[in-house]
């Protein structure tokens, strides 16, 4: 689904990521695992195409989509759930998904229904501003507009972060729902989520490609983990 | 403007293989050209040519000041004019209402040096914590308010029509200046401007305008590593300030006129932006080759009206110019030529 | 009272035509944060041509004057379109991201604009009259209100109710009102913002236009001078109202025209300064503005 060969980005003078490679196979969950500031939301950024000075190859469906812009990678069929979640906060949970909506057709208001069941509580919030939902909601109507178009593949950064545990919970069952019809690639800290998600990891450090494997590995490698996550 | 802290950048390693012969080179240059200058009241004797040089000198001073809120602070200014206006108003209504041509020489400096100071602190500590677009409007707003205190305090400024001071003007200000002789005020115009020049220097070379320039180039950085970004701005918000201040003071005593349009309006900011774009933002030289460019030629483009009336409309094509050079080549005539000449020796010695 | 009556009266046009100039930069600047200093050119170009229009195919006198007065308006609209999209499209485009030199070549632009005006139409002002059906007045109690006056309020608001609908209801105002908080996101979801921030521009100096336009009756005559003067007044209504907000920048736009009346009748040389402390105070409550997003 997803291929990026030797990454490198700079923003500004630095020089973040210093080659990273990648490959989310199709109908997979891949988790991207790392500590703080390793590279793991540059990388994100990089394919979505917010740093044209980088160099290397990004593939999606085996067309290159290098240093396109933004938008063009969304029309692909990529959808990207931001590390803060980016809710249009003066906007009403309705709005926010129809700024996303590509077409405001049949098949599309069915995708947004099955979202919708799939998050009851965005329905009931439906005419709530942005800047009023709860950590939990925000997230979740974050997921749902990358996805409310046909979306082959998913990015999602970090989408346990500040939320409380029942959240935390919820998101994780919406994700195993997700995964049968989307291929993911999912940054997660929580080792908990990672670990029952992911059938692949890739772990990036200082800027780099690490260490990949099947998630398995990991969950029996604590010495890995500890190397790298700095938990046990 | 970051290619330009590139370029010093790269001057210092290169200069460092021969200091020496490189310095006393530059510096010998310079000593020529300003000798130079020093002769030429010997050499024409036109008080025409005299005044333009003279007037090229002052909106020197005025460009360099305004360049150091563009080019070194990254701020824009639309008010610098109200500084320069203030000085020129000052040295007017002294040179009207104080007898003894000394003592109100000193008071309008005085004068001049204590509003401008106070006036770009508070307007600093007003507006530049806001956006930098914020700084712009406010700045424009302030210094139309003194346009408009100019045009109506009409018993001290004389309105919009200004008034003409030439009678008032000292004939032997310490007892060999003569401010009705074009050579005089030619040589005040021109050592203020090697003074300021060196000022300038020595400031944007010191710690506190490295600092200055550092922030420009990406304040988050300067402010997380712990400077006070704010203070160094108003440090080079007053310096600037100042500086137009006395610029107008010495153009008050060239054109003999003050007037709201002739020195405080907001055309007045807009040309010395002119001659910083064209001139070269960031650099040195720039605002002086600028002024040079602009005045030289709106004076014969300004003579040709007389030919075709499409000529008074040539701001027009300072305009256009002003437009391209953003476009194509922002670091203006000076940062362009020293880009290339930078490149070239590059590609020579590597 | 009738006094009070009458600069509220005057104080409401004043600022609906400084609604219309002010709503386009606020978008403009709330959308592509660029302070545009060509808008006020912009809308004396507006003027310019709507009215030359105007004069052209016979002006008030003819038996046409009400059917010329729209023709001329309708110009002023086409003329800021196309300015819009040529400054758009070959100087603002150029420069987006980069604040220093998006004002400095919207100040360029404005340079060569306002001296084209003097080019095209001379350095002199150009006297305009209203048409006959909007001349005159009419008495509600002993206050007198001109016709004019009434239309430019109906107008302006009118305006107002169609651009805040557009904004609530339609896909692209949902992607305007989405732009001005956090553009890049919008961009993430598949949107060219680019294209949306050359249709705002457009479409605010289509409007800074109509509003230049209208301005010319109001005085009685659109002069070289009026860009300069009313865009200070605007950015303030911008700043007042916070970026991007429509709404805001009608209701700072009121309340700046209801100042200006009330100065233009006890002290005129003070209106600028009132002005500037209604904004110190606001934005010393509120840095964002009455409506701004907190950004
Ligand atoms: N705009 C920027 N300017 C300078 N450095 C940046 C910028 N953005 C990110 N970085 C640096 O790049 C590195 C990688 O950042 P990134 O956000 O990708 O890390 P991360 O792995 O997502 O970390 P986290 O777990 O904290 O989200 C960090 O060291 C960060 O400081
Ligand atoms: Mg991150």
């Amino acid at each position: 689904m997803l291929k990026i060969k030797d990454l490198h980005t700079h923003i500004e003078q630095f020089h973040i990521l210093q080659g990273v490679n990648l490959e989310v196979p199709d109908n997979s969950v891949t988790v991207v695992l790392g500590r703080n500031g390793a590279g793991k939301t540059t990388t994100i950024r990089s394919v979505m195409g917010f740093y044209p000075n980088m160099s290397g190859e990004i593939l999606f469906q085996g067309k290159s989509i290098a240093k396109l812009p933004p938008y063009t990678v969304a029309k692909q069929g990529i959808g990207y759930v931001p590390e803060d979640q980016d809710i249009f906060a003066g906007l009403t949970v309705e709005e926010n998904m129809r700024v996303a909506m590509r077409r405001e057709d049949d098949t599309t208001l069915e995708r947004q229904e099955w979202l919708l069941d799939l998050f009851p509580d965005l329905r009931e919030a439906w005419k709530r501003k942005g800047g009023h939902l709860s950590g939990g909601q925000k997230q979740m109507l974050s997921i749902a507009r990358a996805l409310v178009n046909e979306t082959p593949l998913l990015l999602v950064d970090e989408p346990s972060k500040g939320l409380a545990p029942i959240m935390v919970e919820k998101v994780m069952e919406a994700m195993n729902v997700i995964r049968e019809t989307t291929t993911i690639l999912l940054v997660e800290q929580n080792f908990i989520m990672a670990s029952q998600l992911g059938d692949y990891f890739y772990m990036i450090d200082e800027g780099r490609t690490v260490f990949q494997g099947e998630m398995q590995l990991l969950k029996d490698d604590e010495v890995l983990r500890k190397k790298y996550l700095g938990i046990a | 403007m970051k290619t330009t802290t590139k370029v010093t950048a790269y001057t210092n390693p290169s200069s460092g293989l021969n200091p020496l012969r490189i310095i006393t080179w530059q510096k010998g240059a310079w000593i020529v050209c300003c000798l130079m200058l020093f002769a030429v009241p010997l050499l024409i004797t036109k008080n025409s040519y005299l005044f333009l040089l003279t007037n090229i000198f002052i909106w020197s001073v005025f460009a360099m000041s305004y360049n150091l809120l563009l080019g070194f602070t990254g701020i824009i200014s639309f008010g610098h004019a109200m500084f320069f206006g203030i000085g020129a108003y000052s040295l007017a209504l002294t040179a009207r209402h104080v007898p003894g041509g000394e003592v109100g020489f000193i008071l309008a400096i005085l004068a001049t040096v204590v509003i401008c100071f106070v006036l770009s602190l508070i307007v600093g500590l007003l507006s530049l914590r806001l956006r930098d677009t914020f700084y712009a409007l406010i700045t424009l707003a302030v210094a139309t308010i003194f346009v408009i205190i100019a045009e109506q305090w009409r018993s001290m400024t004389m309105g919009n029509d200004g008034f003409n001071f030439t009678a008032s003007l000292s004939r032997d200000l310490f007892g060999f200046i003569n401010l009705l002789d074009r050579r005089h005020v030619y040589y005040i115009a021109l050592i203020f401007l090697i003074g300021m020049f060196l000022l300038l220097k020595r400031f944007i070379d010191s710690p506190v305008g490295r600092t200055l320039q550092a922030i420009r180039d990406n304040e988050a950085r300067a402010a997380s590593l712990g400077y006070a970004v704010l203070n160094y701005k108003l440090i080079s918000n007053i310096l600037a300030g100042v500086m137009a201040g006395l610029a107008g003071v010495v153009y008050a005593i060239s054109i003999r006129f003050v007037s709201p349009d002739s020195v405080l309006g907001v055309e007045n900011t807009i040309d010395v932006l002119l001659m910083t774009v064209i001139g070269g933002v960031g650099t040195l030289l720039g605002p002086i080759i600028g002024a040079a460019v602009v005045e030289v030629s709106s004076h014969y483009l300004m003579g040709l009206a007389n030919i075709h009336p499409i000529f008074e409309r040539w701001v027009i094509l300072f305009g256009v110019v002003f437009i391209l050079i953003i476009l194509f080549f922002p670091a203006g005539i000076v940062g362009t030529i020293k880009q290339k000449f930078l490149s070239k020796k590059k590609g020579v010695s590597s | 009272m009738e006094l009070h009556l009458t600069l509220i009266f005057n104080g409401l046009a004043t600022g609906m035509l400084i609604f219309l100039l002010a709503a386009g930069l606020s978008l403009i600047f709330g959308l592509m944060s660029v302070l545009n200093f060509a808008h006020g050119a912009l809308f004396m170009f507006g003027a310019y041509m709507g009215t030359w229009v105007y004069i052209l195919i016979g002006g008030w006198n003819s038996p046409w004057g009400n059917l010329n007065f729209f023709v001329g308006m309708i110009a002023a609209a086409l003329i800021g379109v196309v300015l819009g999209y040529l400054v758009e499209r070959f100087t603002v485009r150029q420069v987006y991201g980069n604040h220093l030199r998006q004002i400095l070549i919207t100040t360029g632009v404005m340079l060569v604009v306002a001296e084209l005006v003097k080019v095209f139409w001379g350095p002199n002002l150009i006297r305009v009259v209203q048409p006959e059906f909007l001349q005159g007045h009419f008495l509600v109690g002993d206050v007198r209100l001109t016709y004019y006056r009434v239309f430019i309020i109906l107008f302006s608001t009118m305006i107002l109710i169609l651009l805040l609908f557009m904004l609530k209801k339609s896909k692209i105002g949902v992607v305007v009102r989405a732009g001005v908080e956090n553009s890049q996101m919008v961009q993430a979801l598949g949107i060219n913002i680019r294209k949306v921030f050359t249709l705002v521009f457009i479409f605010g100096t289509m409007l800074a236009c109509i509003g230049g336009y209208m301005w010319g009756p109001f005085q009685g005559q659109v002069n070289p001078g009026m860009g300069l003067d009313l865009m200070l007044i605007a950015f303030i209504v911008v700043a007042i109202g916070g970026l991007g907000s429509v709404a805001g920048s009608a209701i700072a736009a009121v309340l700046v025209g209801l100042s200006e009346a009330y100065m233009a009748y006890y002290f005129p040389p003070g209106s600028l300064a009132v002005n500037m402390l209604i904004m110190a105070a606001v934005l010393l409550i509120k840095p964002t503005g009455l409506l701004g997003a907190g950004r």
